[in-house]
């Protein structure tokens, strides 16, 4: 389990998060919605262990990310995958795209191995990578250059890259924003198999009707912090939070 | 193929107002001083680009503004400088290298070395953050978000290198000055490059011979800024 407690973190003087505590299981989507400038990317860089925040904890399965040595955490950094809102494929193949993250994790031996393969031209393959490649529905694009893939397949590809290495947790920030609704649909079908390979997911979108489909739990981030958070309907037929409420009925404008 | 090989395969020419071996050793003497040069320039400047494309530190602009000055630094004081420097009064003096190829080594690496660096720099910092975050989610160290970025900027970085060669092989004033221009008695090059030769071969009068080596020279920069365009477009790619 991610657990965010009593987080709260500030660009300059500038509050940003402010009091949040959270926790994602294995196995779950949570979705964090909110108006866009509240902090919901920020967030998901806490829950990634990309930030340190400026006061509270974070701890993955007990143990507390920021008071261990750098060799830990990024044992740790690597249960989690991380897509970004704006595309960032490198400038390679999309099978080197996915692989990566399996790569980065094989000893310098196995990689100079590999690389002196490439070099010879004998490439060898990742099931996982074809596997996640399949996952999104981009099989047959294995050996085509990321740089020739629609704005929706790149993102796609974002995400089978994050899910090669079979990561705990994972975490999407605005993945279908830029998206048209049949990749939005392609992606949404993803994240659901990946809950069902037991990861967890967090997803943050402005898109509520997108949070409402796909997260099993959802978390209001407004503000000044995470108003509410619960179960999907709770929160969209019967929340507590007044600011929720009128943030979920559209009376409450950012 | 060694540099002497390709030398001697280059002029394809009979009848020549020349001795035999002249323009050879020329090819011979300005391929081996600028591909030393080069090489040892891209040992130094690829380091200093990344550290400094990685880093934040006090005076890094004034580092930057000291390389980009270093690119317009005229070749003939730089020729003085390090004339002084491997002169017998200077700090090199004991090394005995003035009128050596390895002395215009050193002046061509002077000269190489702030092109290459601030090209590559650009070529680093021009990655886009998106990309390091990228390596970084996926599980990579800092070395491994370093190799990435280097991949990512193997283009502009390979461009660098070939600029800091062209640069190299058409200098003529500090090679003048700190190698001398010499030959054997049997009109070997010891010292004398193709741009050095084409200056001394005009200056007397040998306007055929200074063309013949000129189109040497040109056909020289011309291979070196074709690769340049070539790689400049789209880059193969690798699996």
């Amino acid at each position: 389990m991610i657990r965010l407690s009593k987080v709260t973190h500030a660009y300059g003087d500038v509050p940003v998060i402010e009091d949040v505590s959270l926790s994602v299981d294995p196995g779950e989507v949570v979705g964090i919605i909110g108006p866009s400038g509240v902090g919901k990317t920020t967030l998901l860089r806490i829950l990634a262990l990309f930030v340190r925040p400026r006061d509270g904890t974070v701890e993955l399965d007990g143990e507390s990310v920021w008071s261990v040595e750098e060799g830990e955490r990024l044992a740790l950094r690597r249960r989690i995958g991380m897509v970004f809102q704006e595309s960032s494929l490198f400038d390679a193949t999309v099978a080197r795209n996915v692989e990566y993250g399996l790569r980065v994790r094989q000893g310098w031996t196995d990689r100079l191995r590999e690389q002196l393969r490439s070099i010879a031209g004998r490439n060898g393959s990742w099931d996982a990578v074809d596997e996640a490649l399949d996952l999104v529905g981009l099989e047959d694009k294995v050996d085509q250059s990321a740089r020739s893939l629609s704005g929706g397949e790149a993102q796609r590809v974002s995400f089978a890259r994050a899910l090669a290495y079979e990561p705990t947790y994972l975490m999407l920030d605005e993945p279908t924003s830029d998206l048209d609704p049949r990749n939005t649909g392609l992606i949404e079908e993803a994240i659901q198999e990946a809950r069902d390979r037991g990861i967890g997911v967090v997803v943050a979108t402005h898109d509520m009707h997108q949070a409402e489909r796909i997260a099993d739990r959802v978390g209001v981030l407004l503000g000044d912090g995470l108003t509410e958070i619960g179960p999907t309907e709770t929160i969209f037929e019967n929340p507590t939070d007044e600011r929720t409420r009128k943030f979920i009925s559209g009376e409450l404008v950012y | 193929m060694s540099l002497e090989a390709v030398a001697q395969s280059l002029p394809a020419l009979v009848d020549l107002p020349f001795r035999e071996g002249y323009v050879t050793s020329i090819i011979y003497v300005s391929l081996y001083v600028s591909v030393v040069a080069v090489t040892l320039s891209t040992l130094f400047s690829i380091p200093v680009a990344l550290a400094m494309g990685f880093t934040d530190f006090p005076g890094k602009q004034f580092v930057k503004s000291v390389i980009n000055t270093g690119m317009g630094f005229p070749s003939v004081v730089v020729g003085l400088l390090v004339l002084f420097t491997v002169s017998n009064q200077g700090p090199l003096g004991e090394l005995e290298l003035i009128f050596t190829r390895e002395a215009m080594i050193i002046s061509q690496f002077v000269l190489a070395t702030p092109p290459i660096t601030a090209i590559s720099l650009a070529a680093i910092t021009g990655v886009s953050d998106n990309v390091r975050e990228a390596a970084r989610a996926l599980g990579g160290t800092r070395l491994d978000v370093a190799l990435v970025v280097i991949k990512e900027a193997r283009y502009g970085i390979g461009t660098a290198v070939l600029a800091g060669f062209g640069r190299a092989i058409s200098e003529v004033g500090s090679v003048l000055i700190v190698g001398g221009n010499i030959t054997s008695s049997q009109g070997i090059s010891k010292t004398r490059t193709l741009t050095t030769a084409i200056q001394l071969e005009a200056r007397q009068g040998q306007y055929e011979t200074a063309m013949i080596l000129g189109a040497v020279l040109v056909a020289i920069v011309l291979v070196v800024n074709g690769i340049v365009v070539r790689i400049g477009d789209t880059g193969p790619m690798d699996r």
